[in-house]
């Protein structure tokens, strides 16, 4: 009889505290979760409007892709923009692209990535540099390479596989619009 | 309680970075810029803070059979409730320290002091180390981050002064790219250490040799 009330005494208290840390983490997720929300919306806007400027009323449509990097695309009047997600050196980079009628890049924005810091993470930095690395796509059309693989597109120093990454993606970009016709 | 006595252990004698050597995994991955250090300083603070404040409120509740299960439910909730306000609040800062924001749930600073100090001390007691491990910790964090920007980008303040890109103090393209780099930080984790034990040496001696004149 002693055994059980000990057991549940242990059972008890270890319950007790999962259920109050999970009611506060519940009544905490219900004041952050809209905001995160509200925020993420905004930066994917951001950055449409910044591969697009001239874009408006931006609507999804079907499309096909061989790559399986592209997770979206949308369509107006003044060309595509394209959501596409390729592998890069530390995880998944996030990006979106911007293409007009003519089939030539408008622009390039990164969403989210998680490249090493100093090094991949200048590619989506606001600096000159990181500024200067993605209007370089802006004009270019067909299938890109990097310039180590004798492509026309200048790595980041030290940072060939993240280079390599985004340009798949444009060339993923690319591809999907052209299929679009 | 001696405040003075507790406030030179958490950041000198008993520094929980450069003499007790926990919690290495955040300090080497996260110290590249001064905002990454600050921000990853404070939020262990408050965690630290907060879970050492709750654990010692319970000390008498929690059998000692389940208190490791019950630790790391109360600090995994509160390093939850950090992540997700910085996700809400300062999303620049969520995304600059990613994954290490919740992996702060197994830095070891945090179930160590409350395994050493909030399961045996009053819940005040408890805060106030809390407090001056988190100090601690912040400072040895805002340290390497110093050193490493420096000598890794050559600007100092990165992500927080001059617009986010730092004051430059080297001109580009000149410092050494391996400080930002892993190895960078073992180097400097090294030398800082080092360094530190050699003060401590020093001053060791000078207060005894003072002692005996």
């Amino acid at each position: 009889m002693k055994n059980v009330l000990y057991i549940l005494r242990i059972v008890g208290t270890l319950f007790l505290i999962t259920a109050l840390v999970a009611a506060g983490l519940a009544g905490v997720n219900a004041i952050t979760q809209p905001r995160i929300a509200e925020y993420k919306a905004e930066k994917m806007e951001k950055a449409m409007k910044e591969v697009l400027p001239e874009g408006e009323n931006l609507n999804a449509v079907a499309f096909t892709d061989e790559t399986g990097m592209v997770n979206a695309v949308y369509a107006c009047d003044a060309g595509f923009v394209v959501e596409v997600a390729p592998a890069g050196f530390g995880g998944t980079i996030s990006m979106m692209v911007g293409i007009d009628m003519e089939g030539a890049v408008k622009g390039v924005s990164i969403v989210s990535q998680t490249e090493t810091a100093g090094l991949g993470a200048v590619a989506a930095a606001t600096t000159s540099s990181g500024q200067a690395f993605r209007d370089q796509f802006v004009g270019l059309s067909g299938t890109l390479a990097v310039d180590k693989d004798g492509g026309e597109v200048d790595s980041i120093t030290g940072a060939t596989i993240t280079t390599r990454a985004i340009t798949y993606g444009v060339n993923a970009a690319l591809a999907c619009v052209r299929n679009l016709g | 309680m001696k405040i003075g006595k507790m406030f030179k252990e958490g950041l000198l004698t008993k520094n929980p970075v450069l003499v007790q050597l926990l919690g290495m995994c955040s300090i080497l991955a996260i110290t590249t810029s001064l905002f990454n250090g600050i921000g990853m300083g404070i939020s262990v603070t408050i965690i630290l803070i907060c879970s050492n404040v709750l654990i010692s409120a319970l000390r008498k509740v929690i059998p000692s059979q389940i208190r490791i299960a019950a630790y790391i439910v109360i600090i995994a909730g509160f390093v939850t409730i950090v992540d997700l306000a910085l996700q809400a609040f300062l999303p620049e800062l969520s995304e600059s320290l990613g994954v290490f924001i919740p992996l702060i749930v197994v830095n070891c600073i945090i179930l160590g002091r409350a395994e050493a100090f909030a399961s045996k001390n009053t819940v005040a007691a408890s805060a106030m180390d809390g407090l001056f491990q988190g100090i601690g910790y912040t400072v040895a964090l805002v340290i390497m981050c110093v050193i490493r920007e420096f000598l890794g980008a050559g600007t100092f303040g990165g992500g927080i002064l001059n617009g986010g890109e730092g004051i430059r103090i080297l001109p580009e393209g000149t410092p050494a790219m391996m400080m930002i780099m892993p190895v960078g930080g073992f180097l400097t984790l090294g030398f800082v250490v080092a360094g530190f034990q050699w003060l401590m040496k020093r001053m060791e001696k000078k207060k005894k040799e003072a002692e005996k004149k």
